[in-house]
């Protein structure tokens, strides 16, 4: 094969095939996509409802510590399936990538997209691939979308005073590693994005699904956004403990340098959950018991004095609100 | 004792010792933003009133100068600068309007970042928009050092370095019977050393603190500046951030910066121009004023804003006594500079602050 993606790649022939079959077969592999027919044909034996999501990634840069463009892809759009109640069965992927690109990398990138579909009992099994000409892309822009299987139905207009805010583990750890990579920060320590999938845990909570009654990814906008969102949906009020959100200590000490607030940096391999009291405990245990999971924490609860809007109960006892970020943020001067 | 036990502990002695209505400005905007964001604003008993001062230094950087880089930009250069200077408006538009239409503007963190991008492009000529206080002058001396021993002819420095002092003796003249305290930025403090502020006291016989950016700092601070203030005696000072803060700075970043640099008068944003408060290129490096390289004259005129920005640095008005906060000003339209940055005090109270709680 070549060693950098030309325009031929993306013109349905001979280097098509060579791409689809030397790459996207090889680590997609299934017999779904493996009988190359214009759309994907499966049966989905259920009477259940379906999900379907998709997402764009076009972030920069394509790799980072704890991962790549495309696990970020392939994680994304299942853990949209997941926090939606749904089990993520089947993906699409899309690739637009600009003319030059190496094909050595898009290679890790295609592998690490191949891994992670083993590791969820997920499949790719439909794609496509446009080369654009240099200068119309930044490198490369993957798509995903999926569809899941409803497994649980929440309510979350069921949601009451009192019920419980369970974060899955530690926060702003994917905006902390793009953010070292971004501007070639070197620091000490470990910085790995978490970015991952969270189907693990939510299927390991089956039993509980009574209890939960609403699930977000703090993504894009961190938990302060994911938490908003709850609570416009819930239409109720959140109060958050600063000291029980589950954050490592390198995360703060980068953030603070930077001038940046880590309740507004994504996660990547994180869930909220809104739960029950009653089952808020055993919902927590079984979080922990998964590896994904063991810094998972009880950080707030729905209340009544809070009037609809998110509020955080600082370390020494204050009080602020938590917005939705309005502006993007930018490392301070000083 | 746990330190947020110590903070709140901190607090209440506060709670129960003042009693008079007290003015305490902090000079720095990210003490206005921890202040805010660690909920010590909202413990505060209602008599100790926080007031914002000019330690901002996107609040204070002249659009005359966001105005010259727009239009170096405009030729076929690459400008770098701080992340928050590239949302801050000039007379017109500010640098990030440029970033949807052009790739060649980068965000750096540490002014050497700017001799890397100089020594990888050596076909283009790159400009950094070297803005701050005494805080990022040192670095900015070293950058502009490294590249004269260099000889990196295609690196050029968009200076606006302003000094601490001469804002304060302007403000604490004025406002001497209004402002019963001073928070004092800890990070100029490292660079300058603790006796650059002694002046607080002994001249204007206000009480004045150095303090660091954690709440426990901060609540410290506070509480030695009420218990002083409320006791009547003279005037004090305290260096309360002795961590990191020697009496006398850090000898060598304040050498490389009076190098490098010559004191001269300074135009601020909203407030105009002072005497001998900003930092400019010796003779020795003009060579690396990108203002003479390409040639272009920043006009000086009065800054246009609608807002009222400059009352709020000067610590007259609190942020939501503006007429346009919230309103026509927010972080995401913002009219004047205290909302753009992210350590301006109007984005700070934005952010944080609502009434009642």
């Amino acid at each position: 094969m070549e060693e950098k993606i030309i325009l031929s790649h993306g013109d349905g022939g001979k280097f098509t095939s060579t791409l689809i079959n030397e790459l996207f077969y090889k680590y997609y592999g299934n017999e779904i996509l493996l009988k190359g027919g214009d759309s994907a044909v499966f049966s989905v034996k259920t009477r259940r409802r379906l999900a379907f999501s998709t997402d764009s990634f076009v972030i920069k840069p394509l790799f980072f510590q704890g991962g790549d463009i495309g696990k970020l892809a392939v994680c994304g759009t299942i853990n949209d399936l997941a926090v939606s109640g749904a089990k993520p069965l089947y993906l699409s992927a899309g690739f637009i990538i600009e003319e030059g690109f190496s094909i050595g990398d898009l290679e890790v990138i295609v592998r690490s997209m191949g891994d992670i579909c083993r590791e969820t009992g997920t499949m790719i099994i439909t794609g496509d691939t446009k080369v654009v000409e240099k200068g119309d892309a930044d490198g490369l822009f993957i798509n995903t979308a999926g569809v899941g299987v409803i497994e649980n139905r929440y309510m979350p207009k069921k949601i009451k005073n009192g019920d419980r805010i369970i974060i899955t583990g530690s926060i702003a750890e994917h905006g902390t590693a793009i953010t070292l990579e971004r501007y070639k920060i070197k620091a000490a320590g470990s910085f790995g994005s978490d970015c991952g999938s969270v189907y693990n845990i939510i299927s390991s909570l089956a039993p509980f699904y009574k209890g939960i009654k609403l699930m977000r990814d703090p993504t894009r906008g961190g938990v302060a956004a994911a938490l908003n969102e709850i609570s416009a949906l819930a239409g109720k009020g959140i109060r958050i403990y600063e000291n029980l959100i589950p954050i490592r200590k390198e995360v703060i000490a980068v953030c603070n340098i930077l001038g940046l607030d880590p309740l507004y940096l994504a996660s990547e391999g994180r869930a909220i959950l809104a739960v029950d009291p009653s089952m808020s405990h055993e919902i927590l245990k079984c979080i922990r018991s998964c590896e994904n999971g063991k810094d998972a924490s009880i950080i707030g609860s729905f209340c009544d004095s809070c009037s609809n809007l998110v509020y955080l109960e600082t370390e020494v006892g204050g009080r602020r609100l938590l917005n939705t970020l309005e502006a993007p943020m930018l490392p301070r001067i000083c | 004792m746990y330190k947020a036990e110590l903070v709140k502990s901190i607090i209440n002695k506060i709670q129960q010792s003042c009693i008079e209505k007290l003015n305490i400005m902090e000079v720095c905007g990210t003490h206005t933003h921890a202040v805010s964001r660690s909920g010590i604003r909202s413990l505060l008993p209602p008599n100790i009133v926080l007031l914002s001062g000019p330690g901002c230094p996107v609040c204070v950087t002249e659009e005359g100068l966001i105005d010259a880089a727009v239009e170096i930009l405009k030729k076929d250069i690459i400008l770098a600068a701080f992340g928050d200077m590239v949302r801050v408006r000039g007379s017109s538009e500010s640098i990030s309007d440029q970033l949807h239409k052009r790739k060649n503007i980068f965000i750096v963190y540490s002014p050497l970042d700017c001799l890397d991008l100089a020594r990888n492009n050596p076909d283009k000529q790159v400009v950094f928009l070297a803005a701050g206080f005494e805080t990022t002058a040192p670095g900015i001396a070293l950058a502009v050092k490294l590249a004269y021993k260099e000889n990196l002819h295609n690196l050029s420095f968009l200076t606006s370095l302003k000094l601490m002092p001469p804002v304060l003796h302007s403000i604490l003249r004025e406002k001497q019977k209004k402002i019963h305290g001073l928070i004092c930025p800890g990070h100029v403090a490292a660079v300058m050393g603790a006796g650059y502020f002694r002046f607080v006291a002994g001249e204007y016989g206000i009480n004045a603190a150095v303090c660091g950016f954690e709440p426990l700092d901060i609540a410290s601070g506070l509480l030695f500046l009420t218990e002083k203030i409320s006791s009547g005696t003279e005037a004090a000072f305290a260096n309360l951030y002795e961590s990191c803060v020697r009496e006398e700075g850090n000898e060598t970043a304040r050498k490389i910066m009076m190098q490098v640099f010559d004191i001269a008068d300074g135009n601020w944003r909203g407030i105009g121009e002072i005497k001998e408060s900003s930092l400019v290129l010796k003779e020795k490096y003009c060579c690396f004023d990108a203002l003479k390289k390409f040639n272009i004259r920043p006009h000086k005129f009065a800054d246009n804003m609608q807002c009222n920005c400059s009352d709020v640095i000067l610590g007259n008005i609190m942020p939501y006594e503006c007429r346009l906060f919230g309103k026509a000003c927010t972080p995401q339209k913002p009219a004047g500079p205290c909302m753009i940055s992210s350590e301006g005090s109007c984005s700070a109270y934005y952010k944080y602050w609502e009434a009642g709680i």
